[in-house]
């Protein structure tokens, strides 16, 4: 086999691209626990220069008793020490978050000391990485239960964003359901950071709200809805605030409009979708699948769902394996993919035939000697592995192949 | 890597709340020793607070330089990511056939964990994706991507049905006791039932074993015990003596050594270190062929394959996207992606003079002289007639070429 065509190069730089979110997760949420503090602090830091100030000039005019100046001063004390124990509990989340970045930096960095692809270390370190992507398509298709017992026994929970993904499975669900309420507590929580990420997320939440109100004809309420609402939306979804408005025309028995039916809850569950990976910097779909798709065809033959049994990839002799393309676990997986393109021939050495009507079997001189001596078939006799055929050693032919 | 622990130590014990929190301290001291001064003399309260304000206003302003070296800092090391994944955007969902195949990709994954001897997780497992397609969430109108309960089920089936369950929780058991307990026997029970099948693949695994057990017999209770087991075993040595007479004689020799037997010709039959190794390896392999099974997880060769492919795939996306062009031939990849020798299993036959693999519309025909074109490529130089091999001067007709298998 001409070298070029294999490798077992191991380029570390272009081979972590499956790995992103294992440093890119926890980064948002440093993010994201950062401007919870910063907001926390905004708040208080107005406020107390105010009322400190405030206290000031009216003790100095007389409207307050310097008897009664302690009560404000407490009042300002405990504020800052509930503004503390919050900075407090975000430290803790931080240090667990730096903490568990710098346990993914350890374990990307193995892949540093790796030679090569046939390196021992690398089939480890590769199967903490199936692991992984099986967590993760486990917890994104919503078997949370199996992602939990797959992680725990193979103590990779760090290495996996179970949290996270549960919780969006969580508000995926109750948005299916028809309950907006997860979500926008999950808004709410994530206000501080989606402010880089365009979408109309909280728009349409609301606009639901305001549906959900129409359906059950309490218009007075919606209008409030939509006055307190959706003029900060103006820009953008006018078209959709006039169609709101229109909602109010129609007589209860006469809600012929798409936005009663399921199908706005489940385009608001794929939206919420879309808004949590975009957050994240995940991809659309499972890593998993995107390992797979890429993998499958990287190995995928003709030969793989060909109707004639495969001379050297089979399970009937001990000289060969099984292809993985041609393992049951995959092979209907892998019936719609492109298969791997190649340039030349691949052979085994010293390829030969055996022709039996107008049909040859090819098999590596060698290979086929080596199982004909371990079945102890007699000396100048040769069995086809395939067909099971035995043939006397003279109708071995050979074959040219460039 | 360009993001070493190091740099990121640095980062996270300077860009944290901890001196945020220090500085709010600060704050709860000065109106905490405020509030004592006014409590303490009434009469200077209003000037008491009006000192207070600057002090104040420092820690505040403290604080937030605090919470802005945070802020710097978690910038930074976002801009080191973001630069680290610049050129590696995941490749776009829409071209991904496997989106939607979930109840597929949900059986390769059940047979994975049981051949990984995940037996607890295989069982949530299957648990988990039942319920999922008894109780798709709730009345969804979309039906596109999740098909209908009995479908799913029907091609999960097999995963479901116990068989395939305890085959792998026997290998299990067989390969605790071969290498945990050094216990041949089980091994060879099944080797024992196993028998023709293992003798028509041409494996040697049976002889093996019971060669081991000898070995392993006459290293820990001696050399009676050892020959008890050869003699008991005798109908089956004797069935073994056809296919391996020498190994045979070579065991029986090495008895005549035993006191000696480290400065004995037979030390390797009985010192080999990898035996029991090397044996549980090819017991794994031999139990999962005749399951019809690859001894290699396919879902880890797979995945594995994927990574190493996927930054080709990905500049190629990359390229195509740029000078807008279509990849047309859904059939076959466009580049050819190397992969490590242990990933090639079959056998390739590239036209020489199409270059185009064979397929089974278009087989590998070999000609009289031994060279070998794909079909089509036979077809067009013969056109029906007599014609010469495009590599030696011989000619042939296309009667004559033979169909290959490889």
């Amino acid at each position: 086999m001409a070298a070029e065509l294999t490798t077992t190069k191991l380029n570390p730089e272009s081979h972590l691209l499956l790995d992103q979110p294992l440093l890119r997760l926890p980064q948002e949420l440093l993010r994201k626990n950062f401007k919870t503090a910063q907001k926390h602090f905004e708040r208080e830091n107005v406020l107390m220069q105010n009322e400190l100030t405030k206290l000031g000039s009216s003790l100095r005019n007389g409207t307050t008793e310097a008897t009664a100046a302690v009560k404000p001063l407490d009042a300002m004390i405990q504020r800052l020490h509930t503004l503390k124990r919050k900075m407090e509990s975000l430290h803790e989340e931080e240090q667990v978050l730096h903490e568990a970045s710098r346990r993914r930096l350890s374990h990307l960095n193995d892949l540093y000391e790796m030679n090569s692809l046939a390196d021992v270390k690398y089939d480890q370190w590769s199967a903490v990485r199936l692991d992984r992507l099986l967590v993760e398509y486990m917890v994104r298709q919503g078997y949370s239960a199996s992602a939990w017992a797959l992680a725990r026994e193979k103590g990779i929970e760090e290495l996996v964003d179970l949290g996270v993904f549960d919780r969006c499975e969580r508000v995926r669900r109750s948005l299916r359901g028809g309950s907006l309420d997860e979500c926008l507590a999950w808004c709410a929580e994530y206000k501080v950071v989606m402010k880089k990420t365009d979408t109309s997320l909280e728009f349409e939440l609301r606009l639901q709200q305001y549906i959900e109100l129409c359906r059950r004809d309490r218009f007075v309420e919606a209008r409030d809805h939509a006055k307190k609402y959706f003029p900060q939306y103006h820009e953008g979804h006018q078209e959709k605030i006039s169609v709101a408005a229109s909602l109010l025309a129609f007589k209860p028995d006469r809600r012929q409009h798409t936005w009663y039916s399921q199908t706005r809850w489940d385009e608001l569950a794929a939206l919420f979708i879309d808004t949590h990976h975009q957050l994240f910097s995940l991809p659309s779909q499972p890593l998993l699948l995107i390992a797979l798709s890429a993998g499958l065809s990287a190995l995928k033959t003709p030969s793989c769902h060909s109707k004639h049994a495969s001379s050297t990839a089979n399970a009937s002799s001990t000289t060969t394996s099984v292809c993985p393309i041609c393992s049951t676990e995959l092979n209907e997986l892998a019936r719609k993919l492109p298969y791997a393109h190649h340039t030349k021939s691949y052979v085994e050495n010293d390829p030969v035939v055996l022709v039996h009507e107008k049909e040859g079997r090819v098999y590596g001189r060698d290979r086929l000697l080596e199982y004909c001596k371990k079945i102890g078939l007699e000396e100048g006799f040769v069995k086809d592995p395939t067909s099971l055929h035995i043939w006397p050693a003279s109708e071995l032919k050979k074959v040219y192949i460039s | 890597m360009d993001i070493s622990i190091k740099e990121h130590e640095r980062y996270a014990s300077k860009a944290n709340l901890s001196k945020g929190i220090n500085d709010v301290q600060k704050a709860i001291d000065l109106l905490t020793k405020t509030r004592e001064a006014v409590v303490a003399d009434p009469q200077s309260a209003s000037s008491t607070v009006t000192r207070a304000q600057k002090p104040l206003k420092d820690c505040f302003a403290s604080v937030k330089e605090d919470l802005l070296e945070v802020y710097r800092g978690n910038g930074k090391y976002q801009k080191t990511l973001e630069a680290k994944f610049k050129d590696k955007p995941f490749p776009t969902s829409d071209n991904n056939a496997l989106a939607t195949q979930t109840p597929l990709i949900n059986r390769a994954i059940a047979m994975h964990l049981l051949r990984e001897g995940q037996f607890d997780v295989a069982s949530q497992f299957l648990t988990d994706i039942t319920s999922a397609t008894h109780h798709p969430s709730p009345p969804s109108t979309t039906p596109t991507h999740s098909p209908s309960a009995e479908e799913s089920l029907s091609s999960i089936d097999p995963i479901h049905s116990p068989t395939l369950r305890h085959s792998f929780e026997q290998m299990y058991s067989i390969l605790s006791s071969l290498r945990q307990h050094r216990d041949l026997l089980p091994a060879i029970a099944w080797s024992r039932i196993r028998s023709q099948e293992l003798e028509n693949r041409g494996s040697n695994l049976e002889f093996e074993l019971a060669q081991l057990q000898f070995i392993h017999l006459f290293d820990t209770q001696g050399r009676d015990a050892a020959l008890a087991y050869a003699r008991a075993e005798d109908h089956h040595f004797a069935h073994f003596q056809s296919r391996y007479l020498n190994e045979l004689s070579r065991l029986a020799s090495s008895l005549a050594y035993q006191p000696s037997l480290a400065s004995s010709p037979y030390r390797a039959l009985f010192l080999a270190q990898g035996t029991w190794d090397d044996l549980a390896r090819s017991f794994t392999r031999e139990f999962c062929s005749l399951l019809g099974l690859s001894a290699q997880s396919p879902l880890y060769i797979a995945a594995t394959a994927g990574a190493i492919a996927l930054p080709t795939l990905l500049k190629l996306q990359t390229i195509m996207k740029d000078k807008r062009a279509e990849w047309t031939t859904a059939q076959e990849l466009p580049v050819e992606i190397p992969l490590p020798p242990s990933y090639q299993f079959h056998s390739i036959f590239v036209c020489p003079v199409s270059k185009e693999q064979t397929t089974d519309e278009n087989p590998p025909m070999m000609m009289p002289c031994g060279h070998v074109v794909a079909q089509e490529t036979l077809c067009r130089m013969a056109r029906g007639s007599r014609f010469k091999c495009p590599y030696c001067p011989s000619e042939s007709r296309p009667v004559d070429a033979v169909k290959l298998f490889m």
